[in-house]
């Protein structure tokens, strides 16, 4: 699908060096459009939405700044840790005002499955569906995410 | 027809060159003013070309004070105090100052006063501190697997002012995928009488662009801009006992306190908590250990949340919060100073404020 | 014209005023007649400078163009004439009396470009003064000048405490009284003429 200027500009803003140092599309060459309904349709598969799993990513970050940004066991099988680093980065759409900068990661001891997000991670799925492109480093699949998650 | 063109356009030339000619002797001759001194609040002389407004010398010489409007007389942000030298208030400036300032008659605007003579003004010291400086990096200090302590010797004769516990900003260049240069804040770690140098403690970010470049690309001899300093998180010169936390990256404005506290010599009882995860993450322990050699009452607590099995740790395992009541005295009349993530700094204030240290007496620097 | 230099400034001043009859110079008149003080300034940096640029220009005009046959380029050589003897002007103002520089000196980048002093230069070639005639015209068009903009700056300093309609608040009130002045200026008109 064509992308339109609107598209072209948040694809700009996705390449690596302009808000982060690899960018959101990794080696991802189909459109943001496209990249954005073929996760949704796996999540539908899933029956569930994007803001539900925000939501959830979101309860397990807030859990372990209340922690003390330690590691902590969250509803016995979750293990979370945050690492919080100083400043604030901006969203590829560019509307939103700025994020802060962390990186939370989540082990389901039950499934061993372990999935790694960052602040802007969350506001990408709740706000724009966006799990980011193949190959990208905070690329997250949605069926491990839900697998992880729920 | 050609010759018509030529002569033509020959004499209007020559009118234009002749005015122009004129006006050239005349700038050289009469805008001339030589070099004329600027005093700022008596701490520094800066030497610059005369003839151009205050506000523009300044800038030349990396002094920014506020303006909105770029000198054009409106915006009335570049106000500041010529205490002499700036001639009468012209009436350029009166729409833009108050009654008061008026009657005061020496706050002017940077913009429109032109400095022709020596000139003595005020600033505050705030704006007359912030510079811009380049730098070399002189030492690279690998202090953990992902922290790395860098030192930035500034070029011949810059020299910066600042409190223990401000920060500065370093400006990073394009490098492999990076096409544009980013700017980030790092708390000094070094202390305040080194004025010729700075130290920043820098941890390794994954995906982050400044510390990628940090740790992967600068190398010793490297030139790099910084600008500072920044901030209002500094030591405050008072009697009360001190508690220091810091986490992570934290260390560096506390570092720079305590080596200021050891040249100028200090009483005060202080305690030290460092929040850590594993002894992998502990560094600068034993220069830390030796200042309670150096401070009659100073104790340093490194504390490990995540003390593993057999990595020979000994001390504090843990929170740091559990710990403090042992270091508290006499809750009114002591300080604490904070830096590290929202996340330690919220639970930290919590728990010191349950002890019962004032909430204006809490300082931090947080990272979020 | 055969007209006695004196009479001529008289009626540059009152008869034909370069700014009411001619309504040259109506940037810098409206926008700096809000105050008495600022108005008088620059009124009489306009004299000055226009006495003077209409001499220069006379002898320019003579002397050069004429004389090499490049009558039409007068737009051009007036302009940088002006221009360049203005910004000189201001250069030795400030160099050599301050005080004066802090009184008239600063309102004269905002003459470089006023209509008034080149229409001035224009009209003394198209009018075929002579050289004391010129001298005379520029310096009554100048006085005229600032006697429009004290004018307009007392009657705005008068209507500051008046209820003015918000559309024609500023500019608009300012065009309506320069109008009414100008017409004033009509019964003048009968004594002189030059134009």
């Amino acid at each position: 699908m064509k992308e339109t200027t609107q598209e072209q500009r948040i694809r700009a803003r996705m390449q690596p060096g302009i808000i982060s140092l690899n960018g959101f599309l990794g080696k991802d060459k189909r459109s943001i459009s496209d990249i954005i309904s073929d996760d949704d349709k796996q999540l539908q598969a899933l029956s569930r939405t994007p803001i539900e799993v925000a939501e959830r990513m979101l309860y397990f970050s807030n859990a372990s700044f209340n922690a003390f940004d330690g590691r902590v066991t969250v509803d016995d099988i979750y293990v979370v840790e945050t690492e919080v680093t100083r400043g604030r980065m901006n969203c590829p759409w560019a509307h939103d005002g700025f994020h802060r900068k962390y990186i939370t990661s989540l082990t389901n001891t039950k499934n061993n499955t372990t999935v790694v997000w960052t602040a802007l991670n969350i506001h990408l799925i709740k706000e724009h569906s966006f799990f980011e492109g193949k190959g990208s480093a905070f690329r997250l699949d949605p069926a491990t995410l839900v697998k992880a998650l729920f | 027809m050609f010759t018509i063109i030529i002569k033509d356009v020959t004499v209007l030339s020559a009118i234009g060159s002749l005015l122009a000619i004129i006006m050239v002797i005349a700038q050289r001759r009469l805008s001339n003013y030589g070099d004329c001194k600027i005093d700022i609040n008596g701490k520094r002389e800066l030497v610059i070309k005369g003839g151009n407004s205050l506000l523009s010398s300044l800038s030349d010489k990396q002094i920014f004070l506020p303006s909105a409007c770029g000198g054009r007389g409106s915006c009335a942000a570049c106000k500041c105090k010529v205490i002499s030298g700036g001639g009468p208030i012209l009436p350029t400036e009166k729409p833009l100052l108050t009654k008061a300032e008026l009657a005061a008659g020496d706050i002017r605007l940077a913009c429109q006063v032109k400095v022709k003579s020596d000139i003595k003004i005020e600033i505050p010291a705030g704006i007359f501190n912030i510079r811009r400086f380049n730098a070399t990096v002189t030492e690279i200090i690998d202090y953990t697997y992902d922290t790395k302590g860098i030192t930035f010797k500034f070029a011949d004769g810059e020299k910066i002012d600042f409190l223990a516990g401000q920060y500065v900003q370093l400006e990073t260049k394009p490098y492999g995928k990076v096409k544009q240069g980013v700017i980030r804040a790092y708390s000094i770690s070094s202390k305040p009488e080194i004025n010729s140098s700075l130290q920043l403690i820098i941890r390794y970010v994954p995906e982050g662009i400044c510390t990628t470049w940090v740790h992967q690309h600068l190398k010793l001899g490297d030139t790099v801009s910084l600008t500072g300093p920044y901030g209002d998180f500094f030591l405050r010169d008072t009697d009360a006992d001190i508690i220091y936390v810091a986490g992570g990256s934290g260390k560096a404005p506390i570092k720079s306190m305590l080596e200021h506290l050891a040249v100028i010599g200090c009483k005060r009882k202080m305690t030290y908590f460092f929040g850590a995860r594993t002894t992998k993450d502990l560094y600068l322990t034993d220069e830390m250990h030796a200042f309670e050699k150096v401070f009659p009452s100073f104790e340093y607590v490194p504390v490990l949340s995540h003390s593993e099995q057999g990595d020979g740790w000994t001390g504090k395992t843990g929170f740091v919060m559990p710990y403090f009541k042992d270091a508290i005295r006499d809750p009114k009349n002591t300080e604490a100073y904070l830096c590290g993530s929202p996340g330690m700094i919220n639970a930290v204030t919590k728990a010191l404020i349950e002890e019962g240290i004032p909430k204006d007496k809490i300082y931090y620097d947080s990272f979020g | 014209m055969d007209i006695s230099a004196f009479v001529l400034f008289w009626a540059a001043i009152f008869t034909s005023n370069i700014l009411l009859t001619n309504f040259l110079g109506m940037c810098s008149y409206l926008s700096v007649s809000r105050e008495v003080e600022s108005s008088f300034g620059l009124g009489v940096a306009v004299v000055f400078v226009l006495t003077i640029t209409a001499a220069l220009n006379w002898l320019v005009y003579h002397y050069i163009l004429v004389y090499f046959g490049i009558v039409y380029l007068q737009f051009i050589v007036f302009i940088i004439v002006i221009a360049a003897f203005v910004q000189l002007l201001e250069l030795i103002i400030e160099r050599y009396t301050p005080a004066l520089y802090y009184t008239l000196g600063i309102f004269l980048p905002l003459i470089t470009v006023n209509c008034a002093i080149f229409g001035v230069s224009l009209f003394l070639v198209i009018r075929n003064y002579n050289f004391l005639q010129s001298i005379a015209f520029g310096a009554g068009s100048g006085i005229g000048w600032l006697l429009a903009i004290l004018m307009l700056a007392a009657i705005r300093r008068k209507l500051k405490e008046k209820m003015v309609p918000l559309g024609l608040q500023g500019v608009g009130i300012s065009l309506i009284i320069t109008g009414i002045m100008a017409l004033a200026f009509v019964g003048f008109s009968g004594i002189v003429q030059i134009q």
